[in-house]
């Protein structure tokens, strides 16, 4: 552990009765990065996180967060960190911010009221009754309690679930305003184009093992997946005319022509240096496409699918 | 400790605006006894109790002060925890720095604010209504019996809590918790009696009977309420112990 570390986890394991749902985790979260826990539901991604929160002593391993031990300093590690937990509600009557005050009262160095208020784009309805909201606008006022204290930390428990699209997005962007201020955020997804809008780096969890972990590209290649490249088929490649070129595993289909390639550059350089040598100019609609987050996932389920 | 009750206190005006704007909240437990009191009024007002000289003023107007009590205390702090934790919202608190005395204190300050309210208002309405008002010399008995009452049914509404499993049931199971032995033990009706003697002698051991002999006996010259004042105690510590034991920041 660095002091760059905000989260450390080191064989992490955690049993409910006989059956342990935690197999050693590992994982560490550095200062100013969003950090992503991807994976399907019941992966263990709550308990995870809950025990990070210091809400369950874990049954083996090491944890620190942000150089607290969370079961043994829950009252410290609480001045210091935020946490939006999923399904907890607010007093019905409360107004909205009166209640975020009133939560700035509990910490030693709160955030000014007006500032929060903008960050979750909540101004509009501060004095509304917290019962009028909705769904998207409590999940705001979720990360607003959250932030009242100024934390170094903030924990995001699947911030988005159940969000038809105009809430995810507004949702996204108060997280994207939580970036700016230079908070450590570590959330908890089972939305891929989440973790992949969100996080700088990404753990793949599932079912209680840390299946990758990385940026998302570091993700997709440690998967095995490749950098994609296409262009419209030249018609005299398409005719015959001219050779396919050596060394690429180049494929005609059609009216598009594809390889796939683990090294992008070279691939690139060799692809343009064929077709000058052939005459077929820049290559139209040439096109590099970045190993997506979205094939690695479905593929670890794919091959992995059998111990859920 | 000075920071841990500014806390309390700041917690408990959030509980007492929030109270007031919720109207059915805030009807029931304010006019509930004040509308009880005028319709027994009506019934009864003005003459002895069969076969005595104390006057029946005297002993359903301190009985509804009692009922004001449990409906404020009991009734309304059992179910609102319970509405609380079922929400969520003692989860959210968890994951904040202050210190659960705080919160808890600024619920239980916010009550008694409420049986502040409701005992001054069913009082003031016995006084102009039915001239009932307490012997003199007893208002320092009134009012610590008064206290007695709150803290006795705050701690039993607390323990409530725990035994609720939904919102919806909060408020039917806390009042029906009470209700019919507020009816048995005489509470509305000062005249009530006929019940088999075994049932009267069940009906004494529960508190409700008990507060309303104490604060009877601020307004009528009656035996010293010793036992009655030993069974809130009891009931206190039996309703502390079992809160306690059972209190869950999560449903």
């Amino acid at each position: 552990m660095t002091d760059k570390t905000a989260v450390h986890v080191v064989g992490l394991r955690m049993s409910f009765g006989t059956t342990e749902v935690l197999h050693g985790v590992d994982f560490d979260v550095r200062y100013g990065e969003v950090f992503c826990l991807l994976g399907p539901n019941g992966a263990g991604k709550t308990t995870t996180l809950e025990i990070l929160e210091g809400f369950r002593p874990p049954t083996g391993g090491e944890v620190r967060v942000l150089g607290l031990d969370p079961a043994a300093q829950p009252a410290k590690l609480r001045e210091r960190a935020g946490m939006v937990l999923q399904e907890c509600g607010f007093p019905r009557q409360a107004r909205v911010a009166e209640l975020i005050d009133l939560w700035r009262s509990y910490y030693p160095n709160p955030r000014p009221l007006g500032d929060l208020l903008e960050v979750v784009e909540l101004t509009e309805v501060r004095n509304t009754q917290v019962r009028r909201l909705s769904g998207g606008q409590r999940r705001r006022l979720d990360f607003a309690l959250a932030l009242a204290g100024d934390p170094d930390l903030v924990f995001l428990d699947e911030p988005t679930t159940g969000f038809d699209p105009e809430a995810r997005r507004r949702c996204w962007a108060a997280i994207e305003n939580l970036r700016r201020l230079g908070k450590t955020i570590l959330l908890t997804t089972h939305y891929l184009d989440e973790a992949e809008q969100l996080a700088d780096r990404i753990a793949i969890l599932r079912a209680g093992r840390i299946e990758l972990a990385g940026t998302t590209h570091e993700v997709a290649v440690r998967a095995g997946l490749a950098t994609r490249i296409s262009f419209t088929t030249p018609s005299a490649l398409r005719r015959g005319h001219v050779p396919l070129p050596d060394g690429i595993d180049l494929s005609v289909r059609g009216p598009e022509s594809v390889c796939h390639t683990g090294n992008a550059a070279m691939t690139l350089r060799l692809l343009l240096e064929w077709a000058r040598q052939n005459s077929l100019g820049d290559l139209d609609g040439l096109a590099v496409t970045a190993p997506r987050l979205e094939d690695t996932y479905l593929q670890l389920t794919r091959t992995n699918g059998d111990h859920a | 400790m000075t920071r841990s009750v500014h806390l309390a206190i700041r917690q408990a005006l959030l509980e007492q605006r929030s109270f007031w704007r919720s109207a059915e909240y805030a009807l029931f437990t304010f006019a509930f006894p004040l509308m009880i009191l005028l319709l027994i009024g009506a019934a009864n007002a003005g003459s002895d109790l069969p076969g005595t000289d104390i006057k029946d003023t005297t002993v359903f107007v301190p009985g509804i002060l009692a009922f004001g009590v449990i409906v404020a205390a009991y009734v309304n702090l059992g179910s609102k925890v319970a509405v609380l934790r079922h929400d969520g919202v003692l989860k959210r608190i968890r994951t904040t720095p202050l210190p659960s005395g705080s919160y808890i204190g600024g619920l239980l300050v916010s009550t008694v604010a409420t049986v502040i309210f409701v005992t001054a208002a069913t009082g003031m309405l016995g006084w102009l209504a039915f001239g009932a008002v307490p012997r003199p010399g007893e208002l320092l008995a009134l009012t610590a019996g008064l206290v007695l009452g709150t803290v006795c049914f705050a701690t039993l509404g607390l323990a409530i809590s725990s035994v609720i499993t939904s919102a919806e049931s909060a408020g039917p199971v806390a009042y029906a918790s009470f209700l019919p032995i507020a009816i048995i033990s005489g509470v509305f009706d000062p005249t009530f009696s006929g019940l088999p003697d075994w049932l009267s002698r069940l009906v004494a051991t529960f508190p409700v009977k008990a507060l309303a002999v104490v604060l009877q006996n601020a307004y009528a010259v009656r035996p010293f309420p010793a036992w009655d004042l030993a069974n809130l105690g009891l009931w206190t510590a039996a309703g502390a112990a079992f809160a306690v034991w059972r209190f869950r920041w999560h449903s």
